[in-house]
C-alpha cells in the first residue's frame, strides 16, 4: 500500500485527501489525529504529523484547540480544483503513452472513452458532457 | 551514593547468589563432615577443614560471575563502573559477614555439643579461637572476601587481556610464592615466621589478610576501570 | 531541535582494524533514528562508545553536552540493550526487571507487565534457560519500559520471530507517540523499520555513508529497466549505483530525483520505472562503496548530500 519511491508524509496526506473526496471524511467533521494515523499505518508519529501539517497549510484540515483535527469547510472544493489541474498530467499523459505503445491514436481513445463511459454516463453526466465537448 | 546502595540491592535481588548458595554449600559440607566423623570411631579430636573451605570456592565463583555476567548487565542499565565496583564489593562484604556469622554459630554449636558428640570439629579449630569469637569471625570473613576479590580480579584480567595473560599472571604469582618459600627455607627463617604468626594470632593474621584484600581491591579497580563489558 | 548527542571525528582503532574512522554526527532529541550497515561496519562500536561501554581512540562524543564516561548524571538517562545481552547468573526475568526498575527513574512497571504479556514471557524461568526469542524479549522490554531519554536498541530483536517483531514495532511507536524520546535503532531489516525511523544513518567500513531524513531518501534513487541500449543511453551522465543484465534487458539503479517530465519520457521510451526501497538503496550504496575506490564513495556521499 505504501509506495517506496515517495515521501511517506505525502502519501499520508494523499490518503486523507482521498477520504475527503470519497466522502469518508466529511467537511466540518472530525479528522484522524496524528497518533491514530501513526498507529493505523504503523509509521512514525512525526511523519504522520508532517502529513497533517501539509494539509493544514493547504487549508484542508484545521485544528480546533483542545478538541482535535477537523476537516475544513470547503476542503472538498479545494481538492477537486487541485485534482482537476493535475488530472491531465496524472491520468491523461500515461494513458496516451500506453495507447501509443499499443498503436492506438487519439480517435481510438475517444471511441474507447465513449464506449466505457456509457453505463455510468448518467451518474457522472456533468463531467462527461464537459469532457466530450473537447 | 543512592545508586551505589542500589547496586548492593541489585546484587541481593537474587538472594541465592550471595546468601543462600554459600550457606547451603556450607551446610552440606558440614553434614558430610559429620558423616565422616561418625565413620571414624576414635576418641581423638578430629579436625576437618574440608567443610570450612567449601563455601570459599563458592565465593570465588560468584566473584567471577559478578564480573562476567552482572557487570555487562549493569552496563546495559547504565550503572557507572565506580558505582558497580563499590556496590558489588559492599555486597561481598555483607555476604562474607554472613559467612563469618555462620562460622561463629557453627563454632558455638560445636562447643556446646562437644563436637556433635563425636569430638569432630569443623568450625571450632582451637588455634582459630584463641583470640575469641572476634578472631574466628575475622579469619573466616577475610577468607571469604579474599576469595571473592580473587575471582573478580581474575575475571577482570581475563576479560581485559585474555586467557594467556591470566595464566601467565597466575603462574607468575605462584612462582613468587614458591620463591619466598624457597628463600625462607634457605635462610632458615621458618622459625621466625612461626614466632611471628604465633604473636599475631588468628586475629592479627586476619587483619593482615584484610589489608592484602583491600590492596587487591585497589589494584582490581584500576584494571576494571577500562575493561569492556 | 536540541542536540542530545554530538560526535566529532570519532575514531576507534584496534590492533588490526579501524572500526570507526573519523565519524561525525549529531543526534536530535525526540526522534527515532535508524542506524544501518553491514555486520562489522561499526554500528555497535559507535553505540558502545556513546554509552561509555567502550573507549574512543581519538575524537569526542558528548551526550547531553557531557562526556559519558563514569558520568552517572548522563548515564542514568540512557539505556543500551544489545543483542545477546548478558544477565546475572541464575537470574530470572523477574530479577532483571526488578534491577532495571532500581536504576531507571522513568521505569513504568505497568507498561513492562503489558509487554511481558504481549511477548508471553515466562517470568520464573531462569534466563539462561529461555529460548532465543524470549531472551530477546527480555532485552526489548527493558529498553521499552525504561523510557530512558536516549534508548539504544542494538539489534536486540534478532531472536524475535516476525510476529514478535511486529509487536515490538507497534509498542515502540505507541509508546513513542505518548512519551517522545530519542530512540536509536540499529537493524539489518531495513524495510521493516523504514516506516518507523525519521532519520537514517548508514555506516560502512567505519565511515558515515548517509545521514538524512528517511523521507528525503524515498525517491532518491530509481530503477530503470528495459532494452539494454535504450537504458544505457538514458543512464549516460547519471550516477549509476547498480547495474544488472539479463540477456537484452538491463536494469540500472540511478541516484537522483526524477521529475514528472523525466518519468513521462521514460515511459514514452518504453522503459519501466520502479521505485527503490530504502533497503535496496542502502544495500546498493554500500555495495557500491565497497567495490569502488574510496574516492568514489566520497563522491557519492557528496552527491547524496
Amino acid at each position: 500500500m505504501i509506495d517506496e519511491g515517495r515521501p511517506l508524509f505525502l502519501q499520508i496526506a494523499e490518503a486523507i485527501e482521498e477520504s475527503i473526496l470519497d466522502g469518508t471524511l466529511v467537511e466540518d467533521g472530525q479528522a484522524p489525529s496524528t497518533n491514530e494515523l501513526a498507529a493505523f499505518y504503523r509509521i512514525n508519529p512525526a511523519t504522520a504529523a508532517k502529513g497533517v501539517a501539509l494539509l493544514t497549510d493547504k487549508g484542508i484540515l484545521l485544528k480546533r484547540r483542545g478538541i482535535g483535527m477537523f476537516v475544513a469547510a470547503g476542503a472538498r472544493s479545494i481538492l477537486l480544483a487541485e485534482r482537476r489541474t493535475t488530472f491531465a498530467e496524472r491520468y491523461i499523459d500515461p494513458l496516451i503513452a500506453e495507447a501509443r505503445t499499443l498503436g492506438l491514436g487519439p480517435d481510438d481513445l475517444a471511441a474507447l472513452l465513449r464506449e466505457r463511459s456509457a453505463p455510468i454516463g448518467d451518474a457522472g453526466s456533468t463531467a462527461s458532457t464537459e469532457g466530450s465537448s473537447a | 551514593m543512592r545508586r551505589t546502595l542500589n547496586v548492593i540491592r541489585l546484587q541481593l535481588i537474587n538472594r541465592s547468589t550471595f546468601l543462600w548458595t554459600p550457606a547451603i554449600v556450607l551446610g552440606a559440607a558440614v553434614a558430610m563432615s559429620i558423616l565422616v566423623y561418625v565413620l571414624i570411631p576414635s576418641g581423638e579430636p578430629k579436625y576437618g577443614i574440608a567443610a570450612g573451605q567449601a563455601p570459599l570456592w563458592v565465593f570465588l565463583s560468584i566473584g567471577i560471575s559478578a564480573m562476567t555476567l552482572t557487570f555487562p548487565f549493569s552496563q546495559a542499565i547504565s550503572i557507572t563502573r565506580r558505582e558497580f565496583f563499590l556496590g558489588t564489593m559492599a555486597a561481598a562484604v555483607l555476604g562474607s559477614a554472613l559467612m563469618g556469622g555462620l562460622f561463629l554459630i557453627g563454632g558455638a554449636l560445636e562447643k556446646a555439643t562437644g563436637g556433635y558428640g563425636l569430638n569432630g570439629w569443623t568450625f571450632y579449630l582451637p588455634w582459630l579461637w584463641e583470640a575469641g569469637p572476634v578472631g574466628a569471625f575475622a579469619v573466616y570473613f577475610t577468607l571469604a572476601l579474599f576469595f571473592f576479590v580473587m575471582g573478580f580480579t581474575g575475571a577482570t584480567v581475563y576479560k581485559r587481556w585474555g586467557a594467556v595473560t591470566l595464566t601467565t599472571a597466575g603462574v607468575g604469582l605462584a612462582l613468587v610464592v614458591i620463591g619466598l618459600v624457597f628463600l625462607a627455607t634457605r635462610l632458615e627463617l621458618w622459625g621466625q615466621v612461626g614466632v611471628g604468626v604465633a604473636q599475631l594470632g588468628a586475629f592479627g593474621l586476619a587483619l593482615c589478610g584484610l589489608a592484602a584484600t583491600v590492596a587487591l581491591m585497589g589494584v582490581s579497580f584500576l584494571m576494571f576501570r577500562r575493561t569492556l563489558p | 531541535m536540541t542536540t542530545v548527542i554530538d560526535v566529532q571525528n570519532l575514531t576507534k582503532r584496534y590492533k588490526d582494524k579501524l572500526a570507526l574512522d573519523g565519524v561525525s554526527l549529531t543526534i536530535d532529541e525526540n526522534t527515532i533514528y535508524g542506524v544501518l550497515g553491514r555486520n562489522g561496519a561499526g554500528k555497535t562500536t559507535l553505540m558502545s562508545i556513546l554509552t561509555a561501554q567502550n573507549f574512543a581512540t581519538s575524537g569526542d562524543a558528548l551526550v547531553f553536552g557531557e562526556r559519558p564516561y563514569e558520568n552517572a548524571r548522563v548515564l542514568s538517562r540512557i539505556c543500551f540493550v544489545r543483542e545477546s545481552q548478558k544477565y546475572p547468573d541464575e537470574s530470572t526475568p523477574t530479577h532483571a526487571f526488578r534491577a532495571a526498575r532500581l536504576f531507571f527513574r522513568n521505569w513504568d512497571q505497568e507498561f513492562a507487565e503489558r509487554l511481558i504479556d504481549d511477548f508471553q514471557l515466562p517470568m520464573k524461568t531462569r534466563i539462561k534457560k529461555l529460548s532465543r526469542g524470549q531472551l530477546s524479549a527480555v532485552g526489548v522490554i527493558i529498553g521499552l519500559a525504561s523510557r530512558a531519554e536516549i534508548t539504544f536498541f542494538d539489534e536486540p530483536y534478532l531472536g524475535l520471530d516476525a510476529v514478535a517483531r511486529q509487536i515490538f514495532y507497534d509498542r515502540l511507536l505507541e509508546d513513542y507517540a505518548e512519551f517522545p524520546r530519542t530512540i536509536i535503532l540499529s537493524s539489518h531489516l531495513i524495510d521493516e523499520v523504514a516506516n518507523l525511523i525519521e532519520k537514517v544513518i548508514v555506516i560502512d567500513g567505519g565511515r558515515i555513508l548517509l545521514d538524512e531524513d528517511t523521507d528525503a531518501l524515498r525517491g532518491r534513487a530509481a530503477n530503470v529497466i528495459g532494452d539494454a541500449t535504450k537504458v544505457e543511453a538514458w543512464a549516460q551522465g547519471r550516477e549509476v549505483i547498480h547495474r544488472e543484465s539479463l540477456g537484452r534487458v538491463t536494469s540500472v539503479t540511478v541516484l537522483g530525483h526524477l521529475d514528472a517530465a523525466e518519468r513521462a519520457a521514460i515511459a514514452a521510451d518504453g522503459l519501466d520505472l520502479a521505485a527503490v526501497s530504502l533497503q535496496q538503496l542502502v544495500v546498493r550504496l554500500t555495495q557500491n562503496a565497497s567495490s569502488s575506490a574510496s574516492d568514489t564513495a566520497a563522491t557519492i556521499t557528496e552527491e547524496v548530500h
